[in-house]
């Protein structure tokens, strides 16, 4: 009893502490209030993360906070699948906070500092808030607190760019959350005070039709905010722009939280869902993950690929719950306990690479001032440390062994395969479809990550910002390094972690420890990491031993002509073979334009080619519903013809259309 | 398995490593009627080059002295995890398929940023290529195993040998996961069709442009690495087809010493099949590899959903 | 035989030619005669006992493993090819250099020795500098025709820097514009067996 309310106060002062440190900092632009602002939001939070694990160390199932005496007397509870949230939240909020100590300082002339920190502090309370609330009205409101507080984040830099991307995600995050209304209203007979328990018993009696448009809606919400193919639209351009500490949150903690949303009504509210739903899931899950990961490859900025990455791992995240779901409708109990684990375990180990990856991005782009991967290059000799980290964290996000991801993707692969001879002749195609579709993208994974990493930090400086780039601060590398450190340990601990994740579904599916055990059994983490990291000190023990310690610094071998950065491979040259073999999905188009230098001899010119990335989700769908608005609000304009008469007109008519109604 | 059987055949293997790519090579000689080197000519050829310097550009940075180390230690960790000698499982699970396929990928990746550091459009141009290949054979080799998987209900490789010898004629969709195991072999080493190992013209090159900046020993570890995952890879592929013989837990005498006689045996098959095949085909085009791979893709797949297909 | 040839011959019917080929390759192959040159025509006549080497080549070659797997990097100093024409021929299944050990390597830092053809010109003598900075030291420099050893019918000419050692130590010279294979091989075998 002692404990849960050490656990309930700790989570209170979290809260409130992630509010005030706003508050302190909108107290003044001088650096200290910035440094307390911010030092309040990263003990706040790690008060937080003690909180939280001692709440999962308690074993208690849900914990009643406090319930508000205004605002529609919400109550606010923190139960496990929230509680996992929360920890994620608070862990990469900590370091974040971390980070920005030193890292916003560096852009005193671009950015309001006070603004920033007020609003990145509102936007942590409302992810925070949105994870423990328990009723529609507030958890909208929440919501709402963190998509504002967000839109005005992505337009910190108060640049022409950033304000079109932030107000192309707004249109985006209201859509969605006005579809997320809808959804819950239909479940709740129109009242958004009902309580999601409530919801969760009436909801049975609903008919099926109204049960699947209202989860239609609600996929549609949450999906946009998950940047779900082709919901996504806003993601690569509104990620990029903001601070990149906030692209950290944005991308590490906000896609979650939608994914929180998402699992909250599918696994709490709603009744059991026909097959095919969870079939939708997984088909746009895949999609997102394909598009995602091609893109990632292909493209040239540095966060944007990141944010691409972002597309690509939230899609493969809901590919596991949908299977989950479709498992879980046909009666394979077990593959959809391990698959909901395997998502939920992949989302926290997102949050860890992903923003630790934004963070190292963030670092980067103060150093050399740009984000092109073009203008980079050279930085692993400038930077050891940095970079080492960087490498560590795109290893991971390349779900590479010992990293935790590796563990989570290699859980769910191993799930399919086990459920494969098992399953009837339908499920062994969808199950087949899944396991390529995963393995393919984790394999084109590889491939982004790589580039991401190479292109960036390797080579020679290919711009004159770039070869001035020095190695940043302790406090800047500190949070990053420790993010590398929390990856490797969620790869190491991987058993026990999918083991402890599978419980946090309590309530819907029954706790699958046996077979979970099956599953991950087999393979030891720890044994993995052990042969390993054995196997590394035995190479290079046997090299110092026989080798010849001889080493001689010379130039780059150049067959008599001097190498250059121009002569280097860049991004575009290096992602070319995919680019080619997946040209039927990327539509890229190859401008190649040449100037002639001599007047009268044509032979004599300027060649320059330029690839051109374009959104074939632009072009189609995008492109037509614009032309289906623009084409509605012409015909809408010919009611406004300025004949009053005509006016009085309709005025009569919606009277008698109101009337027939309201009778 | 037990440790003295895993040390076993780590050594083993290890020492075997270089002979292999030496008998590929002179059986490659024989076929284009020279008399070619001995096949122990490898192991000079470490010895040598342990004893020279090492030349390192100053455009390098921490990646290029790091990359042989870990490149090696994939291969090395494939080579004692995997059932090559030995039918007992690795401990741990290590000798999981998709532990297999990743440990490989992650090799590949290190070649790749160890080519792509020093900077130099070579390095890039074999970077690219080989990132392209490991990136799609990964996908490729996950199904091809899972298709055994499937048949033997083993997701660790020991287990798969239980399909695996006379077994194979039991089902017949193994055979086709074969195949695409065996073009899976063929693009993770980088031999014919996908690349010439014996090239000298930087265009056509994929895995000798990546190491073309390393001398000395760093040379040698990743020569090193690319012949110990040839070998791991033949001795693997022979063991699925003949699973005899492999001493298990209980080592006696005999059955290692005929093991290993068998092992031996198994390396000079496997390369002479390596060498009529590389003298019977030519290269290809790198920008035909989408189809290479994408067949091998399909294959691996058309083995898998034929391995769901109960016989009776 | 005759019936294998005369479908070779018949190009009409292209599956069948290509299996028929394969057949009919891999029999001349394993069955067929070899055409090697044997080891004793590159052995050192006595009485002739080629160039003597220095007391460095010497030792360099002692240190490299005893000269039994060399590495040979080609460089063109500015020959006029026929010295790389007759290093193409080393190669082949009559010279066959790969069963004394040696081969070419695709890079400088593989190579344990580099065979310079032609006068340095002024235009690829940084190549030469550079390649040679490049390799791996203790590194054996092998001057390969007249044009690299002394300067050939371009000694002083305006546009060439001089012979190889104008430019880089030079330790084995191979006379001849431009010396045969056989003399290639014969200079340097002699060189390496002479250590040995």
């Amino acid at each position: 009893m002692m404990q849960d309310l050490l656990v309930s106060r700790g989570i209170i002062f979290c809260i409130v502490g992630t509010l005030l440190s706003g508050i302190v900092g909108l107290g003044g632009s001088t650096s200290f209030w910035h440094r307390a602002s911010q030092a309040l939001l990263v003990l706040s939070n790690v008060i937080g993360i003690l909180a939280a694990v001692s709440f999962f160390s308690s074993g208690a199932d849900t914990l009643p906070l406090f319930r508000l005496p205004f605002l529609f007397h919400t109550t606010f509870v923190l139960d496990k699948l929230s509680g996992l949230f929360f920890l994620m939240t608070t862990t990469v909020t900590s370091l974040v906070g971390l980070f920005a100590l030193r890292y916003v300082e560096g852009y005193r002339e671009s950015y309001n500092i006070r603004a920033l920190d007020m609003t990145a502090a509102l936007f942590i309370f409302g992810m925070q808030t949105v994870l423990l609330t328990t009723n529609i009205a507030a958890f909208m409101l929440c919501w709402e607190v963190m998509s504002v507080a967000s839109f005005f984040l992505v337009m910190t830099d108060r640049e022409e760019a950033s304000m079109k991307a932030a107000f192309l995600y707004l249109t985006m995050t209201q859509l969605g959350a006005s579809a997320l209304i809808a959804g819950f209203f239909l479940l709740s007979h129109g009242s958004g005070l009902v309580d999601f328990a409530t919801i969760a018993s009436t909801a049975r009696m609903l008919p099926a039709s109204t049960i699947v448009f209202a989860f239609a809606l609600l996929f549609f919400g949450f999906g946009s905010k998950a940047g779900l193919v082709p919901f996504h639209l806003w993601l690569p351009e509104a990620h990029p722009r903001a601070p990149s500490h906030i692209s950290a949150l944005m991308s590490g903690i906000m896609l979650k939280i939608a994914l929180y949303g998402f699992l909250r009504v599918v696994l709490f509210l709603l009744p059991p869902l026909p097959a095919a739903a969870g079939l939708v899931v997984l088909t746009i899950g895949l999609l997102s993950g394909l598009f995602g990961v091609l893109h990632a490859v292909v493209d040239r900025d540095i966060k944007r690929t990141l944010a691409f990455s972002s597309i690509e791992n939230l899609g493969l995240i809901f590919a596991m719950i949908g299977l989950g779901m479709y498992a879980n409708s046909i009666g394979l109990d077990a593959l959809a306990g391990i698959a909901v684990a395997a998502a939920l375990f992949h989302s926290a180990n997102h949050a860890l690479f992903k923003s630790g990856l934004f963070l190292c991005a963030g670092a980067i782009v103060q150093e050399t001032h740009t984000h092109r991967l073009e203008a980079m290059g050279g930085l692993a000799k400038a930077m050891p440390l940095l970079t080492g980290a960087f490498c560590l964290l795109a290893l991971a996000a390349s779900a590479l062994p010992p990293f935790g991801t590796f563990f989570g993707e290699w859980t769910f692969l191993e799930a399919i395969i086990g459920a494969l001879p098992k399953s009837p002749l339908p499920t062994k195609g969808i199950l087949l479809i899944t396991l390529s579709g995963v393995v393919l993208v984790s394999g084109l994974a590889i491939f982004a990550m790589v580039k991401l990493f190479a292109i960036a930090s390797l080579g020679l400086p290919r711009s004159v910002a770039a070869s001035h780039a020095k190695e940043p601060t302790v406090w800047i590398n500190a949070p990053i390094l420790i993010f590398v450190a929390l990856s490797l340990l969620a790869g190491i601990s991987s058993s026990y972690m999918l083991h402890a994740l599978s419980p946090a579904l309590i309530g819907f599916l029954p706790a699958r420890a046996s077979s979970m055990t099956v599953a991950t059994g087999r393979l030891s983490p720890p044994a993995l990491f052990l042969l390993l990291l054995i196997v590394l000190v035995l190479t290079v023990m046997v090299t110092r031993l026989c080798g010849n310690r001889l080493r001689r610094s010379s130039h780059v071998w150049d067959c008599g002509q001097p190498v250059d950065a121009s002569m280097e491979y860049t991004a575009t040259a290096f992602s070319s073979p995919i680019r080619f073999f997946f040209r039927f999905l990327l539509h890229h188009r190859k401008t190649v334009t040449s100037v002639p230098l001599v007047a009268n001899n044509p032979w004599i010119a300027k060649h320059s080619m330029s690839v051109n990335a374009d959104s074939v989700w632009f072009d189609t769908l995008y492109g037509w519903i614009a032309s289906l608005l623009l084409w509605l609000s012409t015909q809408a304009k010919r009611l406004q013809n300025g004949i009053i008469q005509f006016y009085l007109l309709l005025i009569f008519l919606t009277l008698v259309l109101s009337l027939l109604v309201a009778v | 398995m037990s440790l003295s059987a895993f040390l076993i055949q780590g050594i083993v293997v290890l020492l075997l490593a270089p002979f292999s790519t030496g008998c590929a090579r002179l059986f490659k000689a024989r076929l284009q009627g020279r008399s070619g080197a001995s096949p122990f000519l490898p192991y000079v050829r470490f010895a040598t080059l342990l004893r020279k310097e090492m030349v390192i550009a100053n455009t390098t940075s921490w990646v290029f002295h790091v990359t042989p180390i870990v490149v090696v230690s994939t291969s090395v960790f494939a080579a004692t995890s995997l059932p090559l000698l030995s039918d007992a499982g690795a401990p741990g699970g290590l000798d999981n398929f998709i532990v297999f396929s990743a440990i490989l990928a992650l090799g590949s990746v290190f070649l790749v940023l160890g080519g792509l550091d020093p900077g130099t459009a070579f390095g890039g141009m074999g970077s690219s290529r080989e990132m392209t290949l490991a990136s799609l054979v990964e996908p490729a080799m996950i199904t091809t195993f899972a298709a055994f998987a499937v048949v033997s209900g083993h997701s660790d490789i020991s287990g798969m040998l239980n399909v695996g010898g006379a077994a194979l004629l039991q089902y017949p969709s193994l055979i086709i996961s074969l195949v695409a195991l065996g073009l899976c072999t063929l693009a993770e080493n980088a031999r014919y069709p996908v690349d010439n190992p014996a090239t000298h013209l930087e265009l056509t090159m994929v895995h000798e442009a990546m190491i073309l900046e390393y001398s000395g020993a760093s040379l040698a570890l990743l020569e090193y690495a690319s012949s110990l995952r040839l070998t791991v890879f033949s001795l693997l592929i022979a063991n699925i087809v003949v699973p005899l013989p492999l001493f298990s837990a209980a080592l006696s005498l005999p059955s290692v010493s005929v093991t290993i006689a068998a092992a031996i045996v198994k390396l000079v098959v496997a390369m002479l099949l390596l060498a009529i095949l590389e003298s019977s085909i030519p290269k290809m085009r790198f920008y035909r590899m989408q189809e290479y791979l994408s067949v091998t893709y399909f294959i691996a797949l058309a083995g898998l959903v034929f391995s769901l297909i109960p016989l009776s | 035989m005759s019936a294998i040839s005369q479908t070779c011959t018949d190009l009409e019917d292209g599956a069948r030619y290509e299996r028929v080929y394969l057949l009919s390759l891999w029999q001349r192959l394993f069955f067929g005669a070899r055409v090697t040159m044997p080891r004793s025509a590159f052995a050192v006549k006595p009485g002739d006992d080629g160039e003597a080497i220095g007391m460095e080549v010497r030792r360099v070659i002692r240190k490299l493993y005893k000269g039994r797997a060399l590495q040979i990097r080609a460089v063109d100093g500015g020959s006029t090819n026929a010295e790389e024409s007759e290093l193409t021929m080393l190669g082949n299944a009559y010279y066959d250099i790969e069963r004394f050990g040696l081969s070419f390597a695709a890079s400088p830092r593989h190579a344990d020795m580099l065979f310079v053809t032609g006068p340095v010109t002024r235009n690829l003598e940084a190549a030469v500098r550079s390649a040679y900075e490049s390799a791996p030291h203790p590194c054996i420099v092998v001057a390969v025709g007249d044009g690299a050893c002394t300067g050939g019918i371009w000694k002083d000419s305006y546009a060439v820097v001089g012979p190889v050692d104008a430019v880089i130590p030079v330790h084995i010279r191979i006379p001849g514009d431009p010396p045969t294979p056989t003399d290639i091989l014969r200079g340097i075998l002699h060189a390496l067996r002479s250590t040995a």
